[in-house]
């Protein structure tokens, strides 16, 4: 009998053939493991994130939800509080808002880069994406210098879950503490000596006369940081693999630096890094013949939705030349990403000045080590050979 | 589902069925129209879905959100009476004819 155990670590390595089933032959299933229903075809889940009335996400939006989060953040809150909560950190992240942002972001990529040089072999994750993405976030949220590496293990670790319990592991929670301590520390510092920037305007936000609640501002600091490293070094290291496994691509990107683009799209499509998120009914809705009752957990399966051939023709297979509009690569509706310009930036700037340095790369294995997680999917190690 | 006609910068006409409860951009960017970009997914947060609705249906629109008003001031064509972001309008079966157009430019 077919089951989907989104903790299962065949699930991590592979979840694209369990998809498949679930578009084709359960498109409303019920996972005993993970006690929720799962929504696997396109037009379903674009439904689901349209309709925030009825897919709630204020009991939280991980699949595995961390303790006390639900609630005081943008993706675990619904609208009008979602919305202006949203409205004080958006402008931030508004695509014009960013330019000042592209030339430390060069600066950063290219350092990175050429530390690659003449080395014939290198794991893409610890010598480039991680060091490159806590980087960026730094600078973006002008942080200190100095405790960088802490800080994205501690975020890698908090986006995880244990495969055996299938739930937060003693460590994860760890790791979620320590940057919940860090946030404050940082918000404190801000309120000391304000600045012109995001941290500062929003620990001093008021929504309607109302200031913040404190663990509104808490945990979404902890949330802006753990996406802006874990979820951009997650989909760095899925689009390097992409290009490192389809030369013809890689080689258009190279020698066309302007089809980056597209490849980002591709890969927001092919190996989406935000899998799966959850939401909760709030009424008893029907879909194909199932009955799923006000108060269920439902996974909308972006990863899922992205490979359905009821929308994308030929799925499976990975073509820049594709532009997969409306790719659920950044969720979609409501609580579609914050960061998608940070993300497309960062990302475009980094692989220009990778391949100015490191042109030509491949795989060294052919079976990788896969983060363990229910939302999330990445690659834990990328060993690359030049030649 | 409910059919929007979409006209191109070009002048082309789209008509578009979109499924009933979808965001018009949404049934735009699946449907094949290049005039929306939808770039933020439909959080109302780029502004790359600004259109014109036909005026004399204007009034069967929900009211613009504030934070739709907001995002407008970002639109790159010229802003005017009748423009929306698709983003923030359903498709709904009493909209059934609607004809959208698009701008020279989303950004």
């Amino acid at each position: 009998m077919f089951s989907f155990d989104p903790y299962d670590p065949s699930v991590d390595a592979d979840p694209f053939p369990f998809y498949k089933t679930l578009r084709d032959e359960h498109p409303c299933f019920w996972s005993k493991q993970a006690q929720m229903w799962v929504l696997s075809r396109y037009a379903d889940i674009v439904s689901a994130g349209q309709d925030w009335q009825t897919f709630s996400s204020a009991s939280g939006n991980l699949m595995t939800e961390l303790p006390n989060r639900a609630g005081a953040t943008l993706g675990t809150t619904d609208p009008p509080r979602h919305d202006r909560l949203r409205g004080l950190v958006q402008h931030a992240f508004m695509k014009r808002n960013l330019e000042s942002l592209s030339g430390p972001i060069r600066d950063i990529a290219r350092t990175t880069a050429e530390t690659l040089r003449d080395r014939p072999k290198f794991d893409f994750i610890h010598d480039f994406s991680s060091v490159f993405t806590v980087r960026v976030l730094f600078a973006a949220l002008g942080l200190p210098l100095g405790n960088e590496e802490t800080v994205r293990e501690k975020a890698v670790l908090m986006v995880q879950s244990d495969p055996s319990t299938r739930a937060k592991g003693p460590q994860h929670i760890e790791a979620y503490n320590w940057m919940q301590d860090y946030a404050a520390r940082v918000i404190a510092e801000r309120r000391a000596n304000p600045k012109d920037d995001l941290i500062s305007h929003f620990s001093a936000a008021e929504i309607d006369c109302d200031k913040l609640d404190e663990r509104e501002v808490l945990l979404t600091t902890t949330t802006l940081i753990m996406a802006g490293i874990e979820s951009l070094g997650g989909f760095m290291s899925m689009m390097a693999l992409n290009l490192a496994d389809h030369v013809r691509a890689r080689q258009a990107v190279v020698d066309h630096p302007a089809l980056i683009a597209d490849a980002v799209e591709e890969s927001l499509r092919f190996n989406t890094s935000a899998q799966r998120f959850r939401r909760r009914l709030q009424k008893d809705v029907e879909l194909h013949g199932q009955m799923m009752k006000a108060g269920d957990f439902v996974c909308l399966a972006y990863g899922s939705g992205n490979r359905d051939d009821r929308q994308y023709p030929n799925p499976d297979s990975y073509d820049i030349a594709r532009k997969p509009r409306g790719h659920l690569g950044f969720g979609g509706g409501v609580h579609a990403c914050l960061g998608t310009s940070i993300a497309r930036l960062g990302v475009k700037i980094a692989f220009e000045e990778l391949h100015q340095v490191v042109p030509v790369y491949r795989r060294v294995a052919e079976q990788l080590a896969w983060m363990p997680s229910s939302t999330f999917r990445s690659p834990l190690r990328l060993d690359l050979t030049v030649h | 589902m409910v059919n929007i006609v979409f006209i191109e910068p070009t002048g082309a006409k789209m008509p578009v069925n979109i499924n009933e409860g979808w965001s018009l951009m949404q049934g735009a960017t699946t449907g094949g129209v290049d005039g929306i970009l939808g770039e933020c997914g439909g959080s109302c947060a780029c502004a790359t879905c600004h259109c014109y609705v036909d005026e004399s249906r204007l009034g069967e629109l929900p009211e613009a959100s504030e934070s739709e008003l907001e995002m407008l001031e970002n639109v790159a064509a010229e802003r005017r009476s009748n423009s929306r972001l698709a983003c923030q309008i359903k498709a709904v079966n009493a909209l059934d004819g609607l004809i959208v157009t698009l701008p020279d430019t989303q950004e």
